[in-house]
């Protein structure tokens, strides 16, 4: 019993949504039990004129399309209920939208008081200073260290220059050598045709 | 003759001892008696299950011509199960609580569980989560009369309240009563 209490709570809406899914219940049953008549109203008709009965099998036939001129009409209300009810549902989904949004604002609202310009740009000004500082530091240490090792990694990386032209320009030399087709001398037409007995013989065979 | 299995139409497979004469008669040595009970509960049972039946009753065996014909009767060796048989088969599968007078308080017709009522508890709440209708509001007629057929078309009402009621216990549905009618809302699992 102790579960009930994490139940929600049954609203009008909720009431009126099952009002509305039992209307359309009624309705799909109504209309099940309207194909039933038709069915009944066509074995009738076979029976009828099975009989000879020219006159009751018509009748018969001309009630089986009443009823479904009333299938028709139902389906339409059906539709509307079922427009509505889902028109309802989707109403619903979008208070639960906008409730989520409205608790998100307020949470970002609560943050917000937390941190607000000031101490973002003062936070940010002691971030800057705090980097400037540590390039300092870096200049002073590179100086120190790198006046010889400066030179050989200019050097190196000239090589690897001097080295990605180089393969380049190997590339480059090597295009034009390919060579280009000949153009073919003879009659293209005529081959095909030249011995049709003989191919047609072929693919006889083949086959 | 040598017993073997048979396929019905319906395509299931019955045992062998469906083919020995003697298994459609009470016999008066209660131990076999007991044996062939225990078969016959199995049988029904499984039939069930492959033909999703819900309903028995003593009828069924009366008369030719209902859903369970297939295993009441054995036109092969001319057999059928007598009424009386049925009755004292049904009362065995009562007292194992695989079967629920239903109506109650009436011993001819019964709710046979094939799935016990916890388990439909569990196939229920699997089926609105898998189609996604946790918390919308649905009537019976959505659960037994699906517009595409689920595990749970066709279920009985009466079975069908019993698995609610089970997951009512656990906070996962919620019975919702107006004066037009019933319906149902399934929650997720509460912690």
């Amino acid at each position: 019993m102790g579960g009930n209490q994490s139940l929600p709570k049954i609203t009008a809406q909720d009431k009126a949504i099952l009002d509305l899914k039992l209307q359309r219940d009624q309705l799909r049953q109504y209309q099940k039990k309207i194909q039933a008549i038709q069915d009944r109203e066509q074995a009738i008709a076979k029976v009828h004129l099975e009989a000879g009965n020219k006159e009751r099998a018509l009748v018969a036939l001309r009630r089986r399309k009443y009823q479904q001129s009333l299938l028709v009409k139902t389906d339409g209300q059906l539709e509307n209920l079922e427009q509505l009810v889902s028109t309802i549902e989707f109403s619903l989904v979008e208070l639960s939208v906008l409730h989520g949004l409205k608790q998100g604002n307020d949470v970002l609202k609560e943050i917000h008081k937390e941190m607000n310009i000031e101490s973002v740009e003062k936070l940010l000004e002691e971030t800057a200073e705090a980097r400037e500082y540590q390039r300092e530091i870096g200049d002073m240490l590179a100086n120190n260290l790198s006046l010889d090792d400066e030179d050989a990694v200019q050097k190196e990386l000239e090589e690897m220059q001097a080295e990605a032209l180089g393969d380049k320009a190997g590339e480059e030399l090597q295009l034009p050598s390919v060579p280009l087709p000949s153009v073919p001398k003879e009659d293209p037409v005529k081959s095909p045709e030249t011995d049709p007995v003989k191919s047609k013989e072929r693919v006889a065979v083949a086959a | 003759m040598a017993l073997s299995t048979h396929t019905t139409p319906s395509g299931f497979n019955l045992p062998s001892i469906h083919s020995f004469p003697p298994f459609f008669t009470e016999q008066p040595n209660p131990t076999t008696q007991t044996t062939v009970t225990n078969q016959w509960i199995r049988l029904i049972t499984t039939y069930a299950r492959h033909r999703k039946l819900f309903i028995l009753r003593i009828e069924d065996a009366e008369t030719p011509g209902s859903e369970w014909d297939e295993i009441l009767r054995n036109e092969r060796i001319n057999r059928r199960l007598l009424p009386t048989h049925l009755s004292n088969i049904i009362s065995a599968m009562s007292a194992k609580n695989l079967v629920e007078y239903e109506p109650p308080k009436q011993t001819r017709s019964v709710l046979v569980y094939w799935r016990l009522p916890e388990e439909w508890a569990e196939v229920l709440h699997d089926w609105a989560v898998k189609t996604g209708q946790l918390n919308s509001i649905l009537t019976f007629y959505d659960i037994t009369d699906p517009q595409i057929e689920s595990a749970l078309t066709n279920i009985p009402v009466p079975l069908l309240r019993r698995a609610i009621a089970i997951l009512g216990k656990t906070g996962r549905s919620q019975i919702i009563a107006i004066p037009g009618g019933e319906g149902v809302r399934f929650l997720a699992r509460s912690k």
